[in-house]
């Protein structure tokens, strides 16, 4: 969501991902739906064997509309010094998910920690995972309606959305009018000496 | 009704029965789940058959935040992710927005080896905080005292130098918030001095106790290939025999210039995973020691006024300085567009920040890879077939951080 003060630029880039080469080390690749889940079986085979991480991204005004991101790590597990593992391999494959028919073969048969990872896409950007054994929302309450990590998505929740702020400045006691309750120091030590001397306390 | 109070009797806990099975739901009010984890346990007697943690408890949405915030104002938010070790946190953002604008050469020398110091110093307090709770699950009481005592020397130094305990915000992007602060290094040099005598008392405590020792030897054994396949990194991966640390692979912010080990065990069960750990902190007290023997006079903010703000001191005196402070707290500072993974080695594994700029003052998509998220979800691999008390051991083992398994 742009805010008011700061609008966006006439240039910002609609697809971040295409406009210029990459900067970090991995290899990048872009793939479809149709292809995403013979790819990773293919580079899964070929070692990558650590999956990191999948996450997701939402381009409103791109198509397709949304990128799910593999990040994938050529490592093996009888890698068991520093040297053998020296540099490994990273690769990147962002599969771009159309809108109307936001569906993903699930991979988490391929590989366990798939699933939560699957699960967080489906739940904070409403992507659907075909093949996943377990498919609901997992950080949001069961029932909430919405994707909140979708960029039509108002930030602070659809229901209080329409609600303008609370002018916090109007409640302050001086607004108000509310006389101040606090009482100095100096005050309450004065009620203090009163006291003792109505009570005729000599100390 | 008893005075105001329904008489109902309370539920028990119990959501099914299927012969000697039954389904119990473990927290989020237990004590061994740090009141943010679930974990709905199918048992047979005392034994798990299944196990499936629920999260999501300390869902706050940190990741939408982030996108609503300007590049600078984004890390507050991010810091508290990982509420155990803010720097790492800071530090992984921080790379990954500077290796979009293309300013990672350009980091004063300074500010970098600050950064390793931080980061190194934060692990310590983070692996205490770990070895002082996983020692009260395991009815281990007095342990925590003496890490939360040694963390707090750790925290007195953040505190020093970023001016908060938590969440300092110390590492920016740039360079850092400041530069270390007088009397700072002579508490580091005695905290350099002191540590290895707390850890030889930390170890005395725990590593040879005949009952500690009981709870974890061969208790939620992962083999190397189960941690690939339930992408365990960090410790809870180097536990099983992979030497895998971003550090070493990957070497950023002049990691490459200090030696250390990188620590491993073969037996992959919990208690290897507290070995592994405390040996970390010793390795970081050699990073520690040997970036303070380095430590460079010079600049710790790049001399860039379209990315950090100018000094405070010259604000007064120079107009340009004004307007450009003024610009970069009013509207920040645009990102070249393009998008960028960044991992670094925090201390519950890789944490990596796979950022999207659309070349405007905002994010447009920070994802976390949050190590803790990856390392509990293992949980479901680990449980079944143990007791409902080895379960406790695997979750301190697996030292999962709530605030950023839900962000």
């Amino acid at each position: 969501m742009p805010s008011p003060q700061m609008p966006p630029l006439a240039t910002s880039a609609i697809d971040p991902t295409a406009v210029r080469p990459p900067i970090d080390d991995a290899i990048i690749e872009r793939t479809a739906p149709a292809r995403v889940r013979a790819r990773l079986e293919a580079l899964k085979e070929e070692g990558f064997a650590l999956l990191l991480d999948v996450g997701a991204a939402d381009y409103p005004n791109r198509k397709p509309r949304f990128d799910v991101v593999y990040h994938l790590l050529k490592l093996s597990p009888a890698a068991a010094s520093v040297a053998q593992i020296g540099s490994p391999q990273r690769y990147r494959l962002l599969c771009g998910v159309p809108e109307d028919d936001a569906t993903v073969p699930t991979v988490s048969d391929l590989w366990k920690s798939a699933d939560w990872a699957e699960r967080e896409i489906f739940d904070l950007f409403g992507i659907q995972f075909s093949g996943h054994p377990d498919l609901r929302r997992i950080q949001m309450p069961v029932h909430w309606e919405g994707y909140p990590l979708r960029k039509d998505y108002p930030l602070r929740g659809p229901a209080r959305e329409k609600a303008p702020r609370p002018d916090f400045a109007l409640k302050s006691n001086i607004v108000s009018g509310t006389p101040p309750t606090g009482k100095t120091a100096q005050a309450l030590a004065e009620q203090v000496m009163q006291a003792r001397k109505e009570h005729g306390d000599g100390a | 009704m008893i005075g105001g109070i329904s008489a109902m009797p309370l539920e028990p806990e119990v959501i099914s029965r299927d012969g000697n099975a039954m389904v119990l739901s473990m927290g989020p009010q237990h004590p061994s789940t740090h009141g943010v984890l679930q974990i709905m346990l199918e048992i047979e007697g005392e034994t798990v058959t299944k196990a499936e943690p629920e999260i999501g408890y300390l869902h706050t949405g940190i990741e939408k935040s982030a996108e609503n915030l300007f590049w600078t104002q984004a890390q507050t938010v991010i810091e508290r992710m990982d509420y155990l070790a803010p720097e790492s946190n800071s530090l992984c953002y921080c790379l990954a927005v500077e290796k979009l604008l293309g300013l990672t050469d350009a980091i004063p020398r300074r500010a970098q080896q600050i950064r390793v110091l931080v980061a190194e110093l934060t692990r310590i307090a983070s692996h205490c905080v770990w070895l002082g709770t996983h020692g009260i699950d395991l009815g281990a009481l007095s342990i925590f005292f003496y890490c939360f005592d040694l963390r707090e020397n750790i925290l007195d130094l953040q505190e020093a130098a970023g001016g908060a305990r938590m969440h300092p915000n110390y590492v920016r992007i740039g360079g850092l918030n400041g530069d270390l602060p007088d009397g700072f290094l002579p508490k580091l040099d005695a905290l350099i001095e002191k540590l290895p005598g707390r850890m030889r008392e930390l170890r005395a405590l725990l590593q040879k106790n005949p009952i500690f020792q009981d709870r974890t030897i061969d208790v939620g054994i992962v083999t190397p290939q189960e941690a690939i396949d339930w992408s365990l990194t960090g410790p809870n991966l180097r536990a099983s025999g992979i030497a895998y640390d971003v550090r070493k692979a990957f070497p950023y912010t002049g990691y490459e210039q200090y030696q250390f080990e990188v620590p491993t065990r073969a037996e992959g069960d919990a208690y290897a995973r507290f070995l592994v750990r405390l040996d970390e902190i010793d390795q970081s007290l050699r990073i520690v020691e040997q970036v303070r023997a380095a430590l460079v006079a010079g600049p710790v903010m790049l001399d860039d006024a379209k990315v950090a703000p100018p000094p405070k001191e010259t604000i007064a005196i120079s107009m340009e300085a004004l307007i450009h402070h003024f610009k970069i707290v009013s509207e920040g500072f645009r990102v070249p567009p393009g998008d960028v993974y960044q991992p670094v080695e925090s201390p519950r594994g890789e944490l990596a920040y796979y950022v999207v700029s659309d070349g405007n003052n905002k994010p447009y998509r920070v994802r976390t890879r949050p190590p803790s998220l990856y390392n509990l979800q293992a949980l479901k691999g680990m449980a079944p077939g143990n007791l409902i008390a080895d379960l406790v051991v695997m979750i301190g083992s697996l030292d999962p951080v709530f605030g950023e398994v839900d962000r």
